[in-house]
């Protein structure tokens, strides 16, 4: 698997170390660069791959405000995770895909990063796209609703047993139904029968 | 974070409201003051250790001390289950029941059949919940204990043995699906499928005590596969070994 590229940009050794440990129990694999100061951070951020940027808000604080335009302006896909460590309210929430608050506990840091780190791997499936059934298995539906085993289906349409199987299959996967009742309650409110 | 019995009632219920109903199933309710969970648990007689692991389970998904519980007894155990059980059929269920009732009286207009529908799928999920259940307090809970009994004796017998091969807790894993199933469905009947411009908030509230359900019942469904069941097959193993030829 591609690895990820992760900027930390924390004053806090202490805070940095603790990052990269959780991180490492998602069990992806990453490439970690620790930063403490903002001329190496923009150096980073321009010249070097990058994936995910976790940044803390004191030390965004500690940054001069060409230096945070830069950093928020980063034009190259990047997540953008921040630590609130000061404990007040940052003016930079509108910049970030995610907080880290100063209470959350490492179950809900981990599962937040987790979060970031999953929508890198895998920007859109195909699967998103919504599923119409096809007119064969419609006809397949209107049997099952009216209570037909799959012998019956198979006899009336004149195919195979297993075919019926497979349109049954396909028709529960794409409705999300997976019950008889559940798909003769979706039959009746399409109009495909009516009782 | 584990919850320890040195905690504030009131605090537990301020870290994870979803515990409400899980306290009250073991007589546990309302107006705690500051007692601490092992003074609500003397008072009421629950054991407090038994509490404790059920309590941090459904309060964290990770954390199931499967051993653990089995180290409580079946009693106990059992115990637990009925009153979920209840909650189940006396509670939940005629809640959603109202819900959905309510829903369907604030519709008028042509679609009030597709309602009925729904009502009816419900209805049917009911039974098939209250089928599954009765059977489990009629028929495998006698069961359980009769295999407990033979087993704390250290006493197998011919009749017990024939008992096991007549029906034994691998029928009863192979028979424990498929109820939620409808649930499922029904969910995505009112999510994706329902074509009314029913009352939205009314149709919420159906759907956050589906979706709660659902949760409770999967860890209930743990507790009897990664708990009962096992601690009723080692039982069932010993005895037919040590059977009297």
């Amino acid at each position: 698997m591609k690895n990820t590229y992760v900027i930390i940009a924390d004053i806090s050794q202490l805070s940095r170390s603790g990052i990269m440990a959780i991180m490492k129990q998602t069990g992806f694999s990453f490439i970690f660069r620790e930063v403490f100061q903002a001329e190496k951070l923009i150096r980073l951020l321009q010249n070097e791959p990058n994936n995910l940027l976790i940044i803390s808000n004191s030390f965004l604080n500690s940054c001069s405000p060409e230096v945070i335009r830069k950093i928020l302006s980063q034009s190259t896909p990047i997540l953008r995770v921040l630590i609130q460590d000061t404990g007040m309210n940052s003016r930079f929430y509108n910049d970030f895909h995610e907080i880290l608050k100063p209470e959350d506990n490492e179950k809900v840091i981990l599962r937040k990063l987790e979060k970031q780190v999953r929508s890198l791997i895998k920007p859109d499936p195909a699967t998103n796209q919504p599923e119409e059934i096809s007119e064969r298995e419609k006809d397949v539906l209107k049997l099952v609703a009216v209570g037909m085993t799959n012998k019956e289906i198979a006899e009336k349409l004149y195919i195979s047993s297993h075919t019926v199987i497979t349109h049954r299959k396909n028709i529960t996967s794409k409705l999300g139904i997976k019950t008889i009742a559940g798909l003769t309650v979706y039959a009746i409110i399409h109009k495909l029968v009516s009782f | 974070m584990l919850i320890q019995s040195n905690m504030k009632m009131a605090e537990v219920i301020h870290l994870d409201y979803h515990l409400l109903p899980i306290v009250s199933r073991f007589g546990i309710n309302l107006g705690f003051g500051d007692k601490t969970i092992e003074q609500v648990c003397r008072e009421q007689g629950v054991d407090t250790n038994f509490f404790l692991e059920i309590l941090n389970s459904y309060y964290n998904k990770d954390y199931f001390p499967q051993k653990h519980l089995q180290g409580f007894s079946l009693e106990v155990i059992i115990e637990y289950l009925r009153k979920s059980h209840d909650y189940y059929l006396h509670t939940k269920i005629p809640l959603i029941e109202h819900l959905l009732r309510q829903m369907i009286d604030s519709f008028q207009g042509i679609g009030t059949e597709t309602l009925k529908l729904i009502n009816g799928f419900f209805a049917e999920y009911k039974n098939e919940l209250t089928r599954h259940i009765d059977r489990e307090e009629e028929k495998v809970y006698p069961y359980v204990f009769t295999v407990e009994a033979a087993f704390i004796l250290r006493k197998s017998s011919k009749e017990i043995v024939r008992l096991i091969h007549a029906y034994s807790m691998e029928d009863f894993e192979k028979e424990h699906d498929n109820v939620e199933d409808k649930l499922f469905d029904l969910k995505n009947i009112l999510i994706k499928y329902l074509p009314l411009p029913v009352d939205l908030q009314l149709c919420h509230a159906v759907l956050i005590e589906l979706f709660r359900l659902e949760t409770d019942l999967k860890d209930h469904a743990r507790i009897e596969d990664k708990v009962l069941v096992p601690k009723v097959k080692y039982m069932e193993k010993w005895l037919i070994e040590h059977a009297t030829v």
